[in-house]
């Protein structure tokens, strides 16, 4: 079958319809986008931080039934012992707070520092598992940071910021002392 | 219809897709899918790949919609979306496989054949064209667009873009010549 002859590039047709209709897929999308912008912000918002929270528990019990197989040791980490709740501090006790908040910044960079140094001395295999966890950890703290960022008064994150961090402290410490009896 | 009418009415619909009204965004779908789909087409070669591109690209300027600015061709708009869109689903690096020291000796996008081609055999031919080529070709060539909007477009300098559609241009005229797909 011959088609039509052209003298340029130019002649083609710019136009060449798919063979199939594309619309209903486009359509369910649009919408689903709708529906989703029907529904308020608070509820939004609502349907949203429980998969943070979600997150954030499965990470928190992957990390510790894995710690609790391979790492724990018995006594209470120094670092947990000391560590306070990072509930908002008052007026009267702003600058107490930003002093302890400190603390922990300064001590939690100085745990990560020392468990990598330790993960750099473990076989690959359990070095990746345990890298893999402590950055799931990571990664809910800052997710619950985020969620904070949109929603700073809401008493459940900051519960579950608290709790997690703590639980990362523990972790961390966990690490970094681990094998430490058998030296 | 006259071009600007078409215009017109691409902004009445344009404003009550804005709004949320799916029916108008149809009726802007249902105008530009065909160009939007021959573009896809000719820069993916592949039937399926570019029917999702299509989709995505539609729905990509569906949420886009409220940044979308009145003044802009929403034709011009909506095409650097699908480009993007196949730039997106392409793996790997293929993109300014030709490097230019003078953009400026390059001619002009316009192509005309001393002799007319068979409609089919110049498809086969740009369908068979590098990547990089085939992209300038199509969008310089064929759509029309000025290096800076194609260039833009596809992520690479001016001077690659007329570079690739001089090497376009040389490649198809011996394909052509020779009857090679």
């Amino acid at each position: 079958m011959t088609t039509r002859r052209v003298k340029g590039i130019g002649e083609l047709p710019r136009d060449i319809p798919p063979a199939r209709d594309l619309w209903p897929a486009i359509a369910e999308a649009i919408q689903a986008d709708l529906a989703m912008k029907a529904v308020p912000d608070s509820r939004r918002r609502v349907g949203w931080w429980p998969a943070v929270g979600l997150a954030a528990s499965v990470a928190l019990v992957a990390v510790g039934v894995f710690i609790g197989q391979n790492l724990l040791q018995p006594d209470e980490p120094q670092a947990l012992a000391r560590m306070q709740p990072l509930a908002p501090a008052s007026d009267a006790g702003t600058v107490k707070a930003s002093l302890r908040q400190a603390q922990y910044d300064n001590q939690r960079k100085q745990l990560w520092a020392e468990v990598q140094a330790k993960l750099n001395t473990m076989p690959p295999a359990e070095r990746e598992k345990v890298g893999k966890s402590l950055a799931a950890l990571k990664q809910s703290i800052q997710e619950i940071q985020d969620a904070l960022g949109h929603d700073p008064a809401n008493a459940l994150l900051q519960e579950l910021l608290v709790s997690t961090s703590q639980e990362e402290m523990r972790v961390l410490t966990t690490v970094r002392d681990s094998g430490r009896q058998e030296l | 219809m006259k071009a600007d009418t078409v215009v017109d009415f691409d902004v009445a619909l344009i404003e009550r897709a804005r709004k949320g009204d799916a029916k108008a965004f149809e009726r802007l779908y249902r105008e530009h899918v065909g160009r939007v789909h021959g573009l896809c087409l000719r820069m993916t070669r592949n039937p399926d790949t570019a029917a999702d591109c299509v989709q995505d690209a539609f729905i990509k300027a569906w949420k886009a919609l409220p940044r979308f600015e009145a003044r802009a061709s929403f034709s011009t708009w909506l095409h650097r979306i699908a480009v993007n869109t196949v730039l997106e689903k392409r793996r790997g690096p293929a993109r300014a496989e030709v490097s230019v020291e003078d953009p400026g000796e390059y001619e002009e996008p316009t192509m005309v054949f001393d002799t007319p081609v068979e409609e089919e055999e110049l498809e086969a031919a740009i369908e068979s064209l590098p990547q990089g080529a085939r992209d300038a070709l199509v969008l310089c060539g064929l759509y029309g667009y000025e290096h800076q909007e194609a260039a833009s477009m596809l992520g690479i300098a001016v001077g690659t873009c007329k570079a690739q559609l001089h090497r376009a241009r040389g490649l198809l005229k011996d394909r052509l010549e020779r009857g090679v797909r």
